[in-house]
C-alpha cells in the first residue's frame, strides 16, 4: 500500500495522473458509447464488401463539401472547448464561459448544417428503406447527430454554470466531463467522415 | 495553449488532406487505408492533447488508441476483403 502511494505521489509530482480527467463514470460510459460506435463502423464495413457497387454509387450522391464543412465545424468546437478548460484551470470564469458559448455555437452551426443534408436527402426521397447504403448512412448519421444534440445541452448547462461562477480554478470536475464527452462525440466523427464520405 | 493550437491546426490540414482524397478522385484500397490511417492518427491527437490522456498512466493512457487499433483491424479487413481480391 505504501509503494502504491508512492508511486501515485511520484506520479503525481511528475504531472502523471491515474485517472483520466472529470468524472471517471463518465469515463466508463465514453467506452461504452465508443464500443457501440466501433460495432455499427465495423457492421458498416463487412456489410459493404457484400455490396460494393451499390455502396460506391451511393456514396458518390453524399455532400462530401458539407461533411468537410461539418468535420472542421466539429473540430474547432472540440478546440474551444479545449481552451475552455485550460482558462478555468487558470480561474478564468468568465473567459472560460465564453469559449463555451463559442462551442455551443459550433454544436449548432454542425446541427444547422447536417439539418440541411438531410432535408435535401429527404426532398428526394431518400428513406432508410431505399437501399441498404443509405440505411447505414442515415442510422449511422443521425445516432452521431442526437450524441452533438446531447453534447451541445451539456456545453449550454457548463457555459451557464460557468458564468454564474459556479466552478474556479479548484473545482472544475464537470467541466473536465463534460469536454470528455464533447471530444468523444469529436472523435467518432474523426472515423465517420472518412469510413462513409470518403472510403470507397 | 499552444500544443491544443498547434494540434488544431494539424487536425484541419489533415480533414482538407481527407476530403481531398475523395475531391481528386482517389479511391481503391491504399487509398483508403491511407485515409483510415490519418482519421487514426486525428483520433490519436484528440485522445492525448483534447482528452488530455497524454498525462494519464495505465489503462485509460491507452483506450483512445486501444479503441482507434480496434477500428482500424475491423474496417481494415473489410476493406481488404473487399478490395483486395
Amino acid at each position: 500500500m505504501e509503494m502504491a502511494a508512492a508511486v501515485e505521489t511520484q506520479n503525481m509530482e511528475a504531472g502523471v495522473r491515474r485517472y483520466p480527467p472529470g468524472d471517471l463514470a463518465l469515463w466508463i460510459f465514453i467506452l461504452a458509447e465508443l464500443s457501440v460506435f466501433a460495432v455499427f463502423f465495423a457492421a458498416y464495413a463487412f456489410t459493404r464488401a457484400h455490396h460494393v457497387e451499390l455502396f460506391n454509387t451511393y456514396q458518390a450522391t453524399l455532400d462530401r463539401n458539407s461533411a468537410l464543412a461539418n468535420t472542421l465545424v466539429l473540430i474547432t468546437a472540440s478546440y474551444l472547448v479545449a481552451r475552455a478548460v485550460g482558462a478555468i484551470q487558470l480561474g478564468n470564469t468568465r473567459t472560460s464561459s465564453r469559449w463555451l458559448w463559442a462551442a455551443v455555437g459550433m454544436a449548432m452551426l454542425f446541427l444547422l448544417i447536417k439539418g440541411h443534408e438531410y432535408a435535401h436527402h429527404f426532398e428526394e426521397g431518400v428513406r432508410l428503406s431505399t437501399n441498404t447504403f443509405y440505411m447505414f448512412y442515415l442510422s449511422l448519421t443521425f445516432f452521431h447527430f442526437m450524441h452533438v444534440i446531447l453534447g451541445m445541452i451539456v456545453l449550454i448547462v457548463l457555459a451557464v454554470r460557468t458564468g454564474r461562477g459556479h466552478y474556479d480554478a479548484q473545482e472544475y470536475t464537470d467541466i473536465e466531463s463534460g469536454a470528455s464527452y464533447w471530444h468523444m462525440v469529436d472523435l467518432v466523427w474523426m472515423v465517420l467522415f472518412p469510413l462513409v464520405y470518403v472510403m470507397q | 495553449m499552444r500544443g491544443p493550437t498547434l494540434v488544431y491546426l494539424l487536425l484541419c490540414a489533415l480533414t482538407l488532406f481527407t476530403w481531398g482524397v475523395a475531391r481528386f478522385g482517389l479511391h481503391g484500397l491504399g487509398a483508403s487505408l491511407l485515409v483510415l490511417g490519418v482519421a487514426l492518427v486525428k483520433g490519436q491527437f484528440i485522445g492525448d492533447w483534447f482528452m488530455a490522456l497524454r498525462g494519464v498512466s495505465g489503462f485509460w493512457r491507452w483506450a483512445v488508441t486501444v479503441w482507434l487499433l480496434l477500428i482500424a483491424a475491423l474496417v481494415g479487413s473489410a476493406f481488404m476483403i473487399t478490395n483486395g481480391g
